[in-house]
Order: structure tokens, then C-alpha cells, then sequence
């Protein structure tokens, strides 16, 4: 199966270029899954500027294990598996701290960036991000497993299969993981809802 | 069919929330709901908390990204870039691998014979420079002909990226 699933690749197709020398081919990689993997991150982490940190480490990663990849897993698992383990490496080297003090800036910055140039809308758009600041905060308090699944399954659109793939876990635990998270953010965002 | 119990279809709620059922599926959860009011109700608050996260839309990347990461993989070979300068010819002219390796190998040992400093001489303090030549052949040396190979890809993969214009990623054409 892993086999067939793997011929079906395009991703791993293009790694295995990459192995063998072809740098277009990196290149194609990069571009089609720069701004997922960046996106992951940012919710991981709750700052772009560490996100994109990790981001480069995550395809430098890719890049420094070509002559050893072998396509046994479909080419996002990977790739999400080892994004995965850059945002939980990070948060448990307390980046999630000024991750979060930059989340208090950001809300901080907000109202200031709101240039009042529709004079109707201010009010609208605070409203906005009030509540878009409380759905980053319900998402960022979630354990981080459940965090990164929830990324994955909503974002990402990742199936149960390739989730599990990604926390190494089995589906059965991924489908726990997905339920209690849902579940925890209905109770967060009931409020605003 | 529309009498499954909630727990048969548990595992199927998000799913059908996130729109991701297939036909046969979501008639099932359907018909369920049109019949359970706690489902019900569950699939109408999580449809809630599925459309607020999508109200949180990422920033898009920055537009130097590819070029940072080029950047760094070309620091990170550098090294290699050096080592095999001697071989640049050689591997753009499509000589085989094995005879680009042979090269490294010749010139390693060239180096180690020739260029570096008499080992008989006064042992006290060589340079930095005479140090850094001495690790150079010793790296030489000790390539294996799969590391050679290794090397001579990453040199033509490096070649390509550098030569690329200025923020750009490296594509040249294929």
C-alpha cells in the first residue's frame, strides 16, 4: 500500500529528483507547499517571524535528508511531521511565550492600525478583530497536540490517516484528539459565537 | 437507516460539519439528525466554531523567504563548494562520476604531498591557514566514492542556486 500510495506521489516524485541532483525540483516543493507549512506555524506558534524561522529549518531539513529519503509515507506526512516536531521543539523552549507577548502586541497594534477611513466601519472592524484575537487565543491554549490537529484537519484538510501520520499516533487517537479540541473551542468561542 | 444510534455516528459529526462526507455518508448523518435533536444541536454549535476559524486567515509569507532559505543552503555547502572547485569543469562537462571523483581523490593527495608545509620542519604553531589546508586533505582523503558522489550533486544543485538571480529561486529551465 505504502508502495502505491507513493507511486500516486507527485510530491515524492519530486524528492526523489531532489535526491538525485535536481534542484528544479526543490524548487517545486518549495513553492508548492511554502505557504501551507509558513500558515501551520504561524497558528502553532502565534508569530510569523518565529514561524518563518522554523519554516526555513523545516525545508532546510527536507533539503539535508534527500540522499536518505525513501517515499515510505506520502511526501505532506512527512513534511507535517517534521514541521510538527519543529512547532513542539520550539514551544517547549518557551518561543510560545513571546509568541503569546507578541499576540498581546499585535492586540495592542490593532486599533492603531485601523486607519478610521470608512467612518461607518470602525466599530465593525474592531468587533472583528476583538473576536479574530479571541479565536487565536482559544486555538493557541489548546494542548499542543490537539492544536496541531486541529491545524491539520482544518486547515490543511488533512485526512485522519495522514494527521496520525504527522503526530505519529493511530487514527483512534487523532479522532480523540479532534473531539476533545472541537469541543473545548465550542466552549471557548460559545460567547462570541 | 435513519435509526443509528448517536454513537454510530460520533466519528462521522465533524466530518459532516467540515463538509468532507461523501453522499452515502452524509445521507446517513442526514437522516440521523432529521430525528436527533442532540445531533442536532451538536453539528449546529461546532458549525459555529468551524466558521469562526475561518475568520483567522494566516499572513501571507514574506516575499524574501525563498531567498533567506537559498541563502542558507548555500552557507551550509559552502564548504563542499570549496572542497570541489578542482572538479567543476569536470562535472559540467559530463565527465563520469567516477573520473570526477578520481579527480578529488589526485588532488587531495596533491595537496597533502605539495602544498602543504614540510612536516619535518618546526612543529611549533603552524598557522591557521596551514592548519586549515592540513583538514582539507584529510577530508580529501577519507571521501569514499558514494560520499564523492554525493558531493558532486550538491555541488551541481548549489552551482544552479547560485547562479540565480538575486531573490529569485534557483529554476533553471529543465
Amino acid at each position: 500500500m505504502g508502495g502505491a500510495t507513493a507511486a500516486l506521489d507527485q510530491d515524492a516524485e519530486l524528492m526523489l529528483r531532489v535526491r538525485d541532483g535536481d534542484s528544479v525540483s526543490f524548487d517545486a516543493l518549495l513553492r508548492r507547499h511554502r505557504s501551507s507549512v509558513v500558515h501551520f506555524l504561524i497558528r502553532m506558534v502565534g508569530n510569523q517571524a518565529v514561524a518563518e524561522e522554523l519554516a526555513q529549518e523545516v525545508f532546510l531539513r527536507v533539503y539535508r535528508s534527500r540522499s536518505s529519503y525513501s517515499p515510505t509515507a506520502k511526501f505532506t506526512t512527512w513534511l507535517f511531521r517534521i514541521a510538527t516536531h519543529a512547532a513542539l521543539n520550539a514551544l517547549r523552549d518557551g518561543k510560545h511565550e513571546r509568541a503569546q507577548e507578541s499576540l498581546d502586541a499585535v492586540s495592542e497594534d490593532l486599533p492603531a492600525r485601523q486607519i478610521p477611513d470608512a467612518r461607518p466601519s470602525v466599530e465593525q472592524s474592531m468587533i472583528r478583530q476583538v473576536r479574530l484575537d479571541e479565536i487565536r487565543r482559544a486555538v493557541l491554549a489548546l494542548p499542543e497536540k490537539q492544536r496541531a490537529a486541529v491545524l491539520m484537519h482544518k486547515y490543511e484538510e488533512m485526512e485522519y490517516s495522514r494527521i496520525a501520520g504527522s503526530l505519529g499516533c493511530s487514527e483512534s487517537a487523532v479522532k480523540s484528539l479532534l473531539f476533545r479540541a472541537y469541543e473545548t473551542l465550542r466552549e471557548r468561542l460559545a460567547a462570541m459565537a | 437507516m435513519s435509526h443509528l444510534k448517536c454513537g454510530d455516528i460520533t466519528d462521522s459529526l465533524l466530518e459532516f460539519v467540515a463538509g468532507r462526507l461523501d453522499g452515502a455518508a452524509r445521507a446517513r448523518v442526514d437522516a440521523h439528525l432529521e430525528a436527533c435533536s442532540a445531533c442536532r444541536e451538536f453539528v449546529d454549535a461546532h458549525r459555529a466554531v468551524w466558521q469562526s476559524l475561518d475568520a483567522w486567515e494566516a499572513p501571507p509569507v514574506s516575499p524574501d523567504f525563498d531567498q533567506r532559505l537559498y541563502a542558507r543552503i548555500a552557507a551550509e555547502r559552502s564548504w563542499w563548494d570549496r572542497l570541489l572547485e578542482p572538479v567543476r569543469f569536470a562535472t559540467r562537462h559530463r565527465w563520469p562520476i567516477a573520473a570526477a571523483a578520481g579527480v578529488i581523490i589526485v588532488a587531495g593527495i596533491a595537496v597533502n604531498r605539495y602544498a602543504l608545509p614540510d612536516r619535518s620542519g618546526p612543529a611549533s604553531q603552524p598557522s591557521i591557514s596551514q592548519a586549515a589546508r592540513q583538514g582539507a586533505s584529510i577530508q580529501l582523503e577519507s571521501l569514499r566514492p558514494d560520499q564523492a558522489d554525493a558531493a558532486l550533486r550538491d555541488l551541481e544543485m548549489m552551482h544552479e542556486i547560485s547562479e540565480s538571480p538575486a531573490g529569485a529561486p534557483a529554476a533553471p529551465p529543465m
